[in-house]
């Protein structure tokens, strides 16, 4: 199918019509809302698939390694040995987990080992819809396994390095715009 | 050597308008270019290597990061040529094949605001840019509203999709396919019959319809030079064969008719959009994913796949050695590549300030060309 | 009264009170520029800084005020001190000669060939571009700096062209007297449309405003002329360029716009309506500022225009620059002459009038209406499908 090309008579060459069309409408724009979120006291809330930082279940995990399999970059780190372990009266021999670590500052969050967790619920999952995960050490993006699990009690950073000893605080009065 | 009145000049990695880290050396005389000479390379992240490394479930992320405005198309790609590997083609099921249809076709429309935006930005006109990227923020919700990101998807499995639309997806996408053609009709009040615009673009970088294929070039470019080559129409994959819509194609070739082609095709995927959500609904939901293992292993043998993406031909050359889950060679196409070989023979003769809008119109992004 | 008092003192007392008037209408006009491009591009400019991001005006000066003054080691030191300063003196002086209110009172020096004097004085604006850019001894700026002084002394020409046509109608050099022939005639957009249209193509070349700004474009020569520039320096050539363009917009409002007055008569010399000179001075000092004020918001418009124009528009490319300059507006500036001369010889220039409010009238009507495009039919699929 052939492009149309603007036909223009000579009404619009002359009276300059097609620039006149122009600044219609950016002049109409003027009046119309803006789309500017004002960070950080209005804050779009990702959807609910959103795939941010991670959060672990200790209690769900089966310890089956699929996840460290699955991840493209190797970034999950899991030490198991076996134990024997009394359930229901017998001694059966279980898997019990010694580390579960993640080094979030190399992740892409793909959701690959998400997808191969094998519980129902998951056990590792990334829809905590935060992403503000800046800090000011390198250090602090490896999370262990209490960490990954205890996560979203910590309160967030505002921006502002804390001073000796104190705790990052947290933004008040933040709104939540719905994405 | 250098003739008395000819200048060496660098349009350097780091510039505005170079779309990424594009290096162009140019040799001009005055204004005129004589010769310009693209250097790439800046961005070049060993892809390929990596793929030989990960087993095939594991190569899609990092699809997405090649060309990293368009991601849904790279998955897509990837994903149809390891199908086409393992011979399951045919199996994916109905509802899956709507629904990699629609949100390349959504991926279609972003790409081409973006390079909307960018482009008109470097020819000075600064407000198509915001309005462009105020529809790219809806499209981009969309995206995330069903597979978590906005930008690097990772949104296709090999043999269908992750997961099944989420509640409401549809009644949003129809919310924006409604005031999308709109938006596009705004967009070319800005600048389709703008005089200064047309001054900027009409004759500027022609190319021939036997120039443009003996370059190998494909998507609007060579659409642009009147060519009607499309993939989705001349090697049909997924249900393009169901759906009904126009390939635009230009008649000059110069840089006008590329902009014409690439805003005839947002209406065009605005259409092709507009088709499936009836065709969707009409699936039952949950039929997403063929009966194949979780364990990807293909057959021995070659393929080579390619796709329609917003730039041109995206294509796929896979090894596979039987025995392992990882691929023996994965070597990609990428259509900004090959159409970024016209680029000297584009400029020449033309002005150092053209150069700018060349670059834009051929619509490289870098993280394709040097992968 | 003392002529120390009438030909110094007072002068200088109201060329202060104008030039602090207007440097603080240039700040302000850095926050309205931003602003104003913002909510065009449906995002909000600057709202951090004060309520409404007014003290922004304030805080981008304090700014460059306390950067770094850098000289660069191979920079001709001379001609890089003197680049800066050398446009500002010509938009500083012009205010002088602009009248804001109805005389005696609201211009500072009252020359009966002020017009001559603006043209020449505003045509020294181009010493200093041409200073900056070579001095700072970078190919890139020499380029820029050598385009943007070809683009402004290019558009001279119809800028002084499309102001014959109103010497035509009006008989004199003097601002003031222009604005009175108009408020006993009709204003001279009408007449002298094209004339007008022209001056303000002229304007935007002159000021390096889009779609003229080529030579500051960022994504082709980095920034042109004032690239080796920062801090004060570079203040002071943002503030040449926004004093000129409101230098420039002062000179559309008297020459075309009526100048200080709102309303005036058609035809007849006695019938007088609305606030023209003489209501004005009747009123004394109060009439003064409501005349300055009148001529403070047409200005304004202006300026706004200036800035939807640079939001709306893609630049020229710099040989469709020149080709616009030489080869359209000059041909057309010099039938404006021709056309003007013959109907004021033979005694009709209300022809001009009613032309000019026509092709005014025609033109609103047609862009409030919309383009004339079909709708777009929905094409038929296309199943063509092998090459």
């Amino acid at each position: 199918m052939q492009v149309e090309y603007p036909k223009s008579s000579w009404t619009d060459r002359f009276l300059l019509l097609d620039l006149l069309e122009g600044l219609k409408t950016t002049f109409k724009e003027l009046f119309k809302p803006k789309v500017t979120i004002r960070y950080p006291e209005e804050r779009m809330e990702p959807a609910d698939r959103f795939r941010g930082m991670f959060r672990f279940s200790y209690d769900r995990c089966i310890a089956c390694k699929l996840c460290a399999v699955a991840c493209p970059i190797d970034i999950i780190y899991i030490d198991v040995h076996d134990e024997m372990r009394d359930v229901d009266g017998k001694q059966k021999k279980m898997k019990v987990l010694d580390r579960y670590d993640i080094d979030v500052k190399r992740c892409m969050f793909c959701a690959l080992c998400e997808e191969a967790c094998p519980t129902k619920p998951k056990s590792i999952w990334l829809t905590s819809k935060t992403y503000e995960l800046a800090t000011y050490d390198r250090n602090d993006l490896y999370f262990n396994m209490q960490e990954l699990e205890y996560w979203d009690d910590k309160p967030r950073y505002t921006g502002l390095p804390p001073e000796e000893g104190e705790e990052p605080r947290a933004i008040e009065g933040q709104k939540l715009i719905e994405g | 050597m250098f003739d008395v009145h000819e200048m060496e000049v660098n349009f350097g990695p780091q510039h505005p308008s170079t779309h990424g880290v594009l290096r162009v050396l140019l040799k001009v005389d005055g204004e005129r270019i004589i010769e310009a000479k693209p250097i790439i390379g800046y961005l070049h992240r060993g892809t390929e290597k990596l793929f030989e490394h990960m087993a095939y479930p594991q190569c899609i992320p990092h699809t997405d990061r090649m060309d990293y405005v368009a991601s849904a198309t790279n998955n897509l790609g990837f994903v149809e040529a390891v199908e086409k590997l393992m011979g399951v083609t045919a199996q994916i099921p109905k509802r899956a094949q709507l629904m990699r249809v629609m949100l390349s076709e959504l991926q279609r429309i972003s790409s081409h605001l973006l390079w909307l935006a960018t482009h008109a930005i470097d020819i000075g006109a600064m407000t198509p840019f915001f309005y462009c990227f105020r529809e790219r923020e809806e499209v981009l919700d969309l995206f995330e509203s069903y597979c978590g990101a906005r930008l690097t998807l990772n949104c296709m499995r090999i043999g269908g999709m992750p997961d099944d639309l989420p509640p409401g997806w549809l009644e949003d996408l129809e919310k924006f396919c409604a005031k999308f053609d709109a938006a596009v009709d705004e967009y070319e009040s800005l600048l389709t019959n703008n005089r200064i615009w047309k001054r900027r673009t009409v004759g500027i970088g022609v190319l021939s319809p036997e120039e443009a294929i003996d370059w190998g070039i494909t998507g609007p470019p060579l659409r642009g030079s009147g060519v009607e080559w499309d993939l989705r129409r001349a090697q049909p994959y997924e249900c393009y064969p169901d759906i009904e819509f126009d390939i635009p194609i230009g008649k000059n070739g110069d840089t006008y008719d590329r902009y014409l082609v690439r805003m005839e095709e947002m209406r065009q995927s605005n259409r092709i959009l507009k088709q499936c959500m009836p065709m969707i609904r009409a699936t039952n939901p949950g039929e997403i994913k063929a009966k194949i293992s979780r364990v990807v292993r293909p057959p021995e043998g070659e393929v080579y796949h390619s796709i329609e993406s917003p730039k041109g031909e995206l294509g796929y050359y896979i090894i596979s050695d039987g025995k392992s889950q990882n691929a023996y060679r994965c070597h990609v196409r990428p259509p900004s590549f090959v159409n970024l070989q016209a680029l000297p023979a584009m400029a020449r003769g033309h002005l150092v300030s053209d150069l700018v809008a060349l670059i834009g119109t051929i619509d490289i992004v870098l993280g394709e060309v040097d992968r | 009264m003392n002529p120390w008092l009438r030909y110094l003192v007072f002068p200088l007392v109201k060329f202060l009170i104008a030039f602090v008037i207007v440097q603080l209408i240039v700040m302000a006009m850095t926050w309205i520029e931003r602003r104003m491009l913002g909510f065009i591009q449906a995002r909000l400019g600057p709202n951090r800084v004060g309520p409404y991001g007014l003290l922004q005006a304030i805080a981008d000066p304090v700014k460059l005020l306390l950067k770094e003054d850098i000289l660069p080691s191979s920079a001709e030191k001379v001609a890089y001190f003197l680049g800066p300063m050398l446009p500002l003196l010509p938009a500083f002086v012009v205010f002088c000669l602009i009248p804001f209110g109805p005389p005696p009172t609201f211009i500072a020096a009252r020359v009966n060939v002020a017009l001559l004097l603006i043209l020449a004085l505003t045509s020294t604006g181009v010493y200093g571009i041409i200073l900056g850019g070579w001095a700072s001894n970078n190919k890139y700026s020499l380029m820029g700096g050598l385009r943007s002084a070809a683009q402004m002394v290019s558009y001279e020409v119809p800028f002084g062209l499309s102001i014959i046509g109103v010497l035509m109608l009006c008989g004199s050099l003097d601002l003031v007297k222009i604005v009175e022939y108009q408020e006993r005639n009709v204003w001279n957009v009408l007449p002298q449309l094209v004339a007008c249209f022209i001056f303000f193509v002229a304007m935007n070349a002159e000021n390096n405003r889009t779609p003229f700004d080529l030579p500051e474009a960022e994504s082709e020569l980095v920034a042109g002329f004032h690239t080796e520039y920062s801090g004060m320096k570079f203040a002071f050539f943002m503030l040449s360029e926004y004093s000129m363009m409101l230098v420039n917009s002062c000179l559309m409002v008297s020459l075309y716009f009526g100048g200080w007055t709102l309303g005036g008569v058609v035809g007849s010399a006695h019938h007088q309506i609305g606030l023209t000179t003489a209501v004005l001075q009747s009123w004394g000092l109060l009439g003064g500022i409501i005349g300055t004020v009148i001529f403070t918001v047409k200005v304004m418009i202006f300026m706004v225009v200036y800035i939807w124009f640079r939001a709306t528009f893609p630049r020229f490319r710099f040989d469709q620059l020149m080709d616009l300059g030489w080869k359209w507006l000059i041909p057309l500036a010099l039938g404006n002459i021709a056309v003007t001369g013959i109907l004021v010889l033979a005694g009709a220039e209300w022809l001009l009038s009613v032309f000019g409010a026509v092709v005014l009238i025609a033109t609103i009507a047609l862009v409030v209406r919309g383009p004339r495009a079909a709708p777009r039919q929905v094409a038929h699929a296309s199943r063509v499908s092998e090459v």
